[in-house]
């Protein structure tokens, strides 16, 4: 089965060995999680593309060193999900230092997705905080335990952010969500 | 939970754009695990053939020629003491790195910049340290920085400051003049021309298939694609932002904002080695390279002829005009000199000599500011 654990191991393999096809299938496959959960967190279409590229690099810069028996897909989102913090973070200190008269010129997201319209201008009232654990828990998929370890809080701080989001956030999508 | 599972905007597109930079950081990464110093070999290699040549009959008289050719101005200044245009200041990348000259002579090297450019009223130097694009002061304060892969160059100022183009390997780039929203505008680029357009956010630049493409920095838009076959190694807009001069290795071409070429001047086999656009848009000076000798010619923009304002031995790497338009700069680097050149046509020139004395190895001059 395309993009089975085995798989993983054995692009993996080939990559650390040379073999750019095995990398484009190991790119291929995390690509669109890994995309996605930065949008989800940034909602910029470029600091998604940004952070997502930013972490495969980082990723080829450690791939000498990467233990092949870990799963790739936990790394490679712990890098984008802290990385979009941070972006959020610093734009939003940005924002309260006034850069106003700058005008605002993050790239427009396209308006046709179901993300634009839904799901993503809903996560945009959350806080980055707690729209990372939104996103890890029910984009990626990964336990309350995971993200704790993952984003470095406590597994009360993680529960009670994803308790709080999405709370806010069933208000916001009604029916779509829950 | 459906929603989860559809794609974020752009995802395609953007993975495919992502996945041509990681691929090439890992090609890069396995094609060059290790660097060996060829420098040793090389010097000594050079060594051999200079000693050869000036050693032989033949090779004596060439190197003796060159030297009595290529002397420059007599009556040169010895030190670069004034700048004529009170008030102004010139931008000079070495190889020991950015040096800030003003108009009364004093100097400031910013060590180990490069590829630096004024802001539009020289309140600050975008320059390149490492894989970092910086905005400084020109007493060398940083006021940020930003770090990218690849290889950072020629970041260019918007008119109005609040941008800043530059490249950072395959990729044309935009950054806000804060420092804030850096976001890639394009990878299908010619990396190393870019040009703002005044009182606007366009940016015209080279695409990989070599037409010039006009684009809205702040919206994805392209504004216009002009076809040419020009290969422009240099991009110019006149300051009122009506014209756009392209210069190509033979030719110049002048061009409406969003096309059509209105003006195309060709210098047949001498190759333009740089132009600059004068401050009223009305004229380009632009160097001519010969196999023995460069000139410096001067063409109006919407017409008239062609003249030439000096001619020397030897390479003349570039001009730029002062912010009045009353004074040509020309870098004769073989001549290692200076000519300020007064008003067109040739009233006065004041030549400043040991060019290299005063600015290390390599000087190339970036600009004269501002008005």
């Amino acid at each position: 089965m395309a993009g089975s654990r085995g798989d993983e191991r054995a692009w993996i393999r080939g990559a650390q060995s040379g073999s750019v096809p095995d990398l484009e299938a190991l790119f291929r496959h995390h690509w669109p999680r890994a995309y996605r959960a930065a949008y989800l967190v940034v909602h910029d279409s470029a600091a998604a593309e940004d952070i997502a590229q930013e972490a495969f690099l980082a990723a080829v810069r450690g791939l000498d060193r990467f233990d092949r028996r870990r799963p790739f897909g936990p790394w490679l989102h712990r890098i984008v999900v802290n990385r979009a913090i941070d972006w959020s973070r610093s734009r939003a200190l940005r924002r309260e230092l006034g850069d106003a008269w700058l005008g605002l010129v993050a790239a427009p997201a396209s308006p046709e997705s179901e993300h634009a319209q839904t799901l993503a201008a809903a996560l945009a009232y959350l806080s980055p905080e707690h729209r990372a654990v939104i996103v890890m828990r029910h984009l990626l998929e990964y336990t309350p335990g995971e993200i704790a370890e993952a984003l470095g809080l406590p597994r009360g701080t993680v529960n009670s952010r994803l308790r709080r989001g999405l709370d806010e956030l069933a208000g916001l999508l009604e029916e779509n969500l829950q | 939970m459906k929603r989860w599972d559809d794609p974020a905007p752009d995802e395609r597109v953007a993975g495919d754009r992502s996945w041509e930079v990681v691929r090439e950081a890992y090609e890069e990464r396995i094609r060059v695990p290790r660097k060996r110093d060829w420098r040793p070999v090389a010097i000594v290699a050079v060594a051999a053939v200079v000693v050869a040549a000036a050693v032989t009959p033949p090779g004596h008289a060439v190197l003796g020629s060159l030297r009595d050719a290529v002397r420059g101005e007599r009556n040169a200044s010895p030190a670069l003491v004034s700048l004529p245009t009170p008030h102004s200041r010139l931008l000079v990348n070495s190889a020991a790195g950015t040096w800030v000259v003003q108009s009364d002579g004093s100097k400031r090297l910013l060590r180990g910049y490069h590829d630096a450019s004024w802001s539009p009223h020289g309140i600050y130097v975008a320059a390149v340290r490492g894989h970092e694009l910086r905005a400084l002061e020109p007493n060398g304060a940083v006021h940020w920085s930003i770090g990218r892969r690849g290889t950072i160059r020629t970041p260019r100022w918007s008119f109005d400051g609040f941008r800043i183009a530059y490249f950072a390997g395959p990729t044309l780039r935009v950054v806000n003049g804060d420092g804030t929203q850096d976001r890639v505008l394009t990878r299908d680029v010619r990396p190393g021309v870019s040009a703002w357009q005044p009182a606007s956010h366009a940016l015209a630049y080279v695409n990989a298939g070599g037409n010039i493409v006009v684009r809205d920095a702040d919206r994805p838009t392209h504004l216009a694609v002009i076809r040419t076959r020009l290969a422009p190694r240099q991009l110019q807009w006149t300051t009122n932002g009506r014209l756009l001069i392209a210069v190509g290795s033979h030719t110049i071409g002048i061009f409406a904002p969003r096309g059509p070429q209105l003006r195309r001047i060709d210098t047949g086999a001498a190759t333009i080695a740089a132009s600059s656009v004068s401050p009223d848009g009305k004229s380009v000076a632009f160097i001519e390279a010969g196999p023995d000798q460069s000139s410096l010619q001067i063409t109006g923009t919407g017409a008239g002829p062609t003249r030439e304002i000096f001619k020397g031995a030897g390479i003349f790497s570039n001009v730029v005009w002062s912010p009045d338009g009353r004074v040509l700069l020309l870098d004769w680097s073989s001549a290692r000199q200076w000519l300020f050149i007064h008003s067109v046509p040739v009233k006065r020139i004041a030549a400043v000599s040991n060019i290299r004395a005063n600015f290390g190895t390599e000087p190339s001059l970036v600009g004269w500011c501002c008005p």
